[in-house]
């Protein structure tokens, strides 16, 4: 059945399932664990997400694919052929994701958030106009105005936060320009160097090693090629590639070579047989971009923030309409009053302030090397509360290095930091120096010239990891290594082979007075070990006896059991009377001899943590993020390098490891009792989801090993059912599913691929685990810092709302006007409300456990009852203080305001009489409450300002936090101060604008209340610092 | 980025709400406890308590701070407004417009005059004394009783043909109508830093009016259409609680028919200003005026 079916190999790329083929000789399809409930059952829904591949080429023999392709495998397409298909198929690259046009984008911020509350407010303004206009032809110009002032209030700040988000967009458009690839390519019978992009199907291309593959090939010639398929499968071993089928399954068989995928070593030829889109990697990546962005945390916060005080706008402004209609207020004034509560409720410039504050963030943390794409995910980073890491190059150095030597029968470790300066082992010993002889010749990497200056762990070596690593040990503990190598000319090689598993060179020697010939050979320990007689002991030829194998055994598994790779190493100076110096050594025939060597040492080799990993996971811990390494290494290095950098703590204990210590089955070990889990990928396969969400909440330590990159979606998705917020790295293709789903994804800036890249929410610059803790750090600090700008501006709302209530209620003058209020909003408040985002942690933000998503809000009752009911209060009342005392010291008292609106507002009366009994004109009056609309204007600033000082801490005292630590906040309060000046001064003439001069004392009205709300807010805070968990500091603090 | 909000359905959210509003398990209403809230109210309550005592207090002060007597400034009061009786408005300020034989048509203004009127009747009038010196009135003690200072009587017949008691319909029957020009009472205001008494001038609109070629006669009442000065200073209402505005009665005796004109009637004094832009009735006011026939 499945052998029927195998004509056409199906590819599931859906990212849920793994890359799973159908010619299993059971002949039914295996759907267990975790793929069943979603893969069996759900095929037809899934039909649309799955794609076929029906790929025969790689069946095809080379007359056949020159006929199907109609391509020459000598001379390649002409020019004009291969035109001519480009016309047709499209450049050889990746279509970017499906980008939103800008035209949505731009249209979306213009009725996003509080603008359609605000177009809203506009439109009603035209149609009172309108009804008025019909009423009487005279009506005044004022609401067509002011229509217009709301609506460009909401177009500028559309366009203000449509440019910071280009602006953030751009920044990662210009990195993933990267420099355009080009290929080898024969086209009209000559070697041509193109750019890869201008590939179509049918081209004969020419790769080597280190060449990323630039198309889907099929290969046609090859020598020695080998590819890693990583970014596609996930597994890191090498693969080799021939020209030979040996796979029914295109993905298996060795004779095709993936997209996107690298060349190790070796040549090929190869016929381009999918391009673009149309290529493996191609389907995949357009699938992933193809799942939609859902809303990060912190939009949800803001949507959830938006509801609340458009909830209030809107239910005040109806209440206060259907009073005013009651009160036997015409039903056109009721409406002004309606648009005149919505735009004092509406933070207009909050939304901006956000959008800045968040891409300062972006930008810090750009300078510490986290690339934010999507500004919002600034602050998911901070709720982040697991973060699925990859191991190799995120949390290790990503470069294999010699750890440990065991020579003499003694181990020793070697320097494995950044820069190798300090190699302390005892170099004394004769053995040493043969060993460091073995380790320099038997070597084939080598440095590629030109690279004199370069530090030698940053020079590039051409070679495989273990052979770098080995190049670049003996080069920091010998010396020039190339120079050695020509002194001790290399005569014969057997380069190293999975079948021989060790490597051979036989070297004349640089010693005058030794004619002969050394044979060096390094390969498993176990293989070299078979092949030696003696070992060297002190520089001395020892037989190998029961006691030294006995050592050897010991060390291999010690070494191994670290998790490290172990390299034995022999030699043999082949004797001179055998082996004269014209000896025609023939590695074909193997005319020396390969036994009886001497064996001399091990070397392990390791990917070592990177230095600042250890802290970075400790600083995690204490904030209570569980770090979970994902890695498809083996679990013993995996487990060996969480235990170096502390993702399981020294104390912790795997299942396994108590079942060791107590000398009892796995299954009989209480799986609670174990902190620590390593989890191998193909456990990972048969677990059930429940299972797994069992591992995830009963080990705080995890480690997945052996594991595919599609199951790190598994684990992501397993991580968020515990509703925790996920972030995960990722470099790969594979990885870019997970990187969609995880509440973040993080892609590698050096080593990830441009559809990781794409996929993820942030880039990491340097690929360095560490820079993600502090892109935690920055995440959490601005939503503390947001949480204090948005209770700063949802303060005034209160003292700009209060004054058509009682205007509406109590029928005084008009305090302030809809206009002055926009010019709070977007004028004095701004900078200030920016400022705050500059604020430093009040305490340790990374002592504390990271917030729950759904319970720790933005803005919780705590802070908008705090703003609204006690601050707000406290700044209405201070305001109207500051209204009554211009109005009093004018001629009007309080008790004669009360009811006098509708003369007040009256035209016709020209001698209204106020408390002296003096008489007002209309235009005197209207100038009396411009000058009332300045000093409620001025008496909100000069609140603000106290208001933006105690809103610097939620829990500290000012002093404690530093008045003047934050300098930006002093520069708030200047702009507030000089805004306010030119204002009042600079427009004074301009009666449009309704601002006046103010008599100096005027200014200082509120002063007093700007005091008592310093006072009061203080007095909160002791009581909350005094009395943790008490009644006022679960009501009190936000 | 991963769905973090999971679409609820509306009955979902409705019995979440539901369980918000009252929650049996816990005793909760609205989120919090019965006893939870009357804590909350208690301490609201105290708060706003506080609050409006320290507003309270703060009106007190302010109040303290004030003079009962002047204001502490005139800020938009540095010359005063005019104002004009019968006042009539229509689109644009002030619009007379009558047909002498349409009795109806201009009972309503004569009556608005008789009505302005009474408050000048020599029984309302009582409390105030008669003054004949035109010069200012100046008064730094509070001599009249009850603490107050004296007012000058100004009686309606000092406004003698226009007075409305010789001719109860003001002329409007005529065609030569009466219209009572009032200055608005500021605190303290001096008209002129000499002896002059502010006088009334009325013209027609000088550039609406090029065509008619004749200039508008006009009969003023008290005669020279002044403000006597010894009705000023005012000392506002506490010190004159009687005093009432000296008036200035105009008879306009070629309007001529069926044709809309625009008189202005300024005050000419050295104090008052009648060319502020914005200020349409300060020092003067405009008025239309259309005489049918």
């Amino acid at each position: 059945m499945g052998k029927k079916k195998s004509e056409v190999y199906s590819i599931e790329v859906n990212g849920i399932k793994d890359i799973e083929t159908t010619n299993e000789e059971d002949g039914k399809e295996k759907c267990k664990g975790l793929k069943n409930h979603l893969g069996c059952e759900k095929k037809p829904q899934k039909e649309e997400l799955k794609k076929e591949l029906d790929l025969v080429d790689h069946k095809l023999n080379s007359k056949e694919l020159e006929d199907k392709y109609g391509t020459n495998i000598i001379r390649g397409l002409t020019s004009t052929k291969a035109a001519e298909i480009l016309a047709q198929d499209g450049p050889n690259a990746l279509s970017p994701p499906k980008q939103t046009s800008e035209i949505i984008k731009f249209l979306k911020q213009m009725v996003g958030g509080f603008s359609i509350l605000l177009w809203a407010g506009a439109v009603l303004c035209w149609i009172a106009y309108g009804i008025q206009l019909s009423q009487d032809k005279s009506a005044s110009m004022n609401n067509v105005f002011l229509g217009v002032v709301l609506a460009l209030v909401v177009i500028l700040t559309g366009i203000f936060a449509y440019y910071q988000e280009a602006k953030s967009t751009n920044i990662i458009a210009s990195f993933s320009k990267m420099i355009p690839r080009q290929a080898l390519v024969i086209r009209d019978g000559e070697k041509k160097e193109i750019p890869a992009e201008q590939l179509v199907v049918g081209d004969i291309v020419e790769i080597k090693g280190g060449d990323q593959i630039p198309a889907d090939i099929r290969i046609l010639t090859s020598h020695g090629c080998k590819v890693d398929n990583s970014s596609l499968t996930g597994e890191s071993d090498p693969q080799s590639r021939s020209c030979d089928f040996t796979h029914e399954n295109p993905l298996e068989t060795k004779n095709i070579g993936f997209y996107s995928t690298t060349c190790l070593e070796g040549t090929a030829t190869g016929m381009v047989i999918n391009t673009g889109d149309r290529t493996i990697i191609g389907r995949i990546a357009s699938l992933a971009s193809g799942v939609g962005n859902e809303k990060t945390p912190i939009a949800i916060e803001i949507e959830h923030f938006v509801h609340i005080v458009a909830g209030v706008a809107v239910s005040l402004g109806v209440i206060f309409f259907i009073i005013a209609v009651s009160m036997k207020y015409p039903v056109l004034e009721s409406i002004i009053f309606l648009i005149g509560i919505i735009v004092a409720n509406v933070p207009e410039g909050l939304l901006a302030a956000v959008t800045v504050s968040l891409s300062l963030t972006a930008k810090r943390m750009a300078k510490k090397n986290c690339l934010v794409k999507n500004l919002e995910a600034v602050e998911t980073l901070g709720s982040t509360s697991i973060i699925c890491s990859d191991k190799t190059g995120t949390l290790t150095q990503n470069r294999m290095t010699v750890a440990h030597l065991w020579f003499d029968n003694q181990v020793y470790q070697a320097d494995t930091s950044e820069d190798q300066k300090d190699q302390l082992f005892d170099q004394s010993s004769a053995t040493w120096a043969s060993l460091s002889k073995i380790v320099t010749l038997c070597n084939r990497a080598e440095f590629r010239p030109g690279q004199e200056s370069v530090p030698i762990m940053k020079k590039i070596v051409m070679g495989d990891a273990s052979e770098t690593a080995l190049l670049k040990f003996s080069e920091v503990t010998m010396g020039d290594v190339m120079e050695r190598r020509k002194r001790n000319r290399k005569v014969a090689e057997i380069p190293f082979n999975s079948t021989n598993k060790f490597q051979l060179s036989i070297h004349e020697t640089d010693d005058p007075n030794n004619k002969r010939f050394l044979l060096v050979m390094k390969g498993a320990p176990e293989r070299i070990l078979e092949k030696c007689s003696t070992i060297m002991i002190n520089g001395r030829e020892q037989p190998l006896d029961e006691s030294n194998a006995e050592a050897f055994q010991t060390a291999y598994m010690e070494l191994g059991g670290l998790g490290e790779r172990v390299l034995g190493f022999c030699h043999l100076y082949l004797p001179e009377d055998e082996f004269p110096d014209t000896y025609p050594f023939d590695v074909e025939a193997m005319n020396f001899p390969t036994s009886n060597l001497c064996f001399v040492g091990l070397l392990s080799l390791i990917d070592p943590p990177r230095s600042t990993v250890p802290d970075a996971v400790a600083k995690c811990r204490s904030a209570g993020i569980k770090v979970i390494m994902v890695t498809g290494d083996h679990p013993i290095t995996a487990k060996a390098i969480a235990k170096s950098v502390g993702i399981i703590s020294a104390n912790s204990e795997t299942v396994e490891d108590i079942a060791k210590r107590l000398k009892v089955p796995v299954e009989q070990v209480n799986k609670r009792e174990a902190k620590a889990a390593v989890v191998n990928g193909m456990e990972l396969k048969e677990m059930s989801p429940e299972e797994l969400d069992e591992v995830l909440i009963n080990h705080t330590e995890i480690v997945f090993a052996r594991t595919s990159p599609q199951q790190k979606l598994i684990i992501v998705e397993g991580c968020q059912r515990q509703d925790a917020v996920v972030a995960v790295t990722g470099d790969g293709v594979n990885d870019s599913p997970a990187l969609k789903k995880a509440d973040i994804g993080i892609a590698m800036g050096i080593a990830g691929s441009d559809a990781a890249k794409n996929a993820a929410d942030m880039v990491l610059l340097d690929d360095n685990f560490a820079s993600i803790v502090t892109g935690v750090e920055e995440g959490r600090l601005i939503f503390d810092n947001l949480k204090k700008t948005i209770a700063f501006t949802l303060t005034k709302n209160i003292a700009e709302l209060c004054p058509f209530l009682i205007f509406i209620i109590a029928g005084v003058p008009l305090p302030i006007g809809t206009i002055t209020i926009l010019f709070i909003d977007l004028g004095t408040d701004i900078i200030p409300s920016i400022a705050l985002a500059y604020e430093k942690a009040e305490s340790d933000i990374m002592n504390r456990k990271p917030r729950h998503k759904k319970k720790d809000r933005l803005v919780n009752q705590q802070l908008a009852l705090y703003s609204y009911l006690h601050i707000g209060m406290l700044q209405s009342l201070g305001a109207f203080l500051a209204y009554f005392t211009v109005y009093a010291e004018q001629g009007f008292r309080p008790a004669q305001l009360i009811f006098l609106r509708s003369e007040w507002e009256d035209d016709n009366i020209n001698d209204l009489e106020d408390s002296y009994g003096q008489e007002w004109t209309r235009y005197q009056r209207n100038y009396l409450e411009w000058i009332g609309y300045t000093a409620f204007f001025v008496a909100i600033m000069v609140q603000q300002i106290a208001d933006l000082i105690i809103r610097k801490t939620r829990k500290n005292s000012i002093f404690q936090q530093g008045l003047f630590r934050n300098k930006v906040i002093w520069i708030g309060i200047i702009s507030q101060i000089i805004i306010a000046l030119i204002l009042s001064f600079g427009f004074g003439s301009v009666p449009i604008l309704n601002f006046t001069r103010l008599r100096v004392q005027y200014w200082f009205v509120a002063v007093p209340y700007a005091i008592v709300i310093w006072l009061y807010d203080e007095f909160r805070k002791l009581l909350i610092r005094r009395y943790p968990g008490s009644w006022w500091d679960k009501n009190m603090y936000y | 980025m991963a769905a973090l909000q999971e679409k609820k359905t509306c009955s979902q959210r409705m019995e979440e709400f539901r369980h918000y509003c009252w929650n049996s398990d816990t005793g909760q209403l609205l989120g919090r406890t019965l006893s939870k809230w009357v804590w909350i109210s208690l301490y609201y309550v105290a708060f706003y308590v506080v609050m409006s005592g320290l507003f309270a207090l703060a009106i007190y002060i302010l109040m303290c701070t004030i003079d009962p007597y002047t204001p502490d400034y005139q800020d938009q009061l540095k010359s005063p407004g005019v104002t004009l009786r019968p006042d009539v408005y229509g689109e644009r300020g002030l619009q007379i417009f009558y047909n002498v034989s349409d009795n109806t048509s201009w009972k309503d203004l004569t009556k608005t005059l008789h009505t302005f009127l009474s408050a000048y009747s020599p029984e309302a009038q009582e409390e105030n004394i008669n003054c004949s010196s035109g010069q200012y009135f100046i008064q730094k003690e509070f001599h009249a009783p009850n603490h107050t200072k004296f007012s000058c009587k100004f009686t309606a017949d000092m406004l003698q043909n226009c007075s409305g008691l010789t001719d109860p319909n003001f002329g409007f029957e005529e065609g030569k109508p009466c219209f009572i020009i009032k200055m608005n009472r500021i605190v303290n205001f001096l008209p002129s830093n000499n002896n002059t008494a502010p006088r009334v001038d009325c013209t027609f609109l000088e550039k609406n009016h090029k065509d008619l070629g004749e200039p508008l006669e006009v009969d003023y009442y008290p005669s020279n259409g002044t403000f006597s000065l010894h009705y000023f200073p005012y000392y506002g209402k506490k010190a004159q609680p009687h005093y009432s505005n000296p008036l200035v009665a105009v008879k306009f005796l070629n309007i001529p028919k069926n044709k809309e004109v625009i008189i202005v009637c300024k005050i000419i004094a050295e104090n008052v200003s009648f060319d502020n832009p914005h200020d349409p009735y300060e020092g003067k006011v405009e008025f239309k005026l259309r005489i049918q026939k």
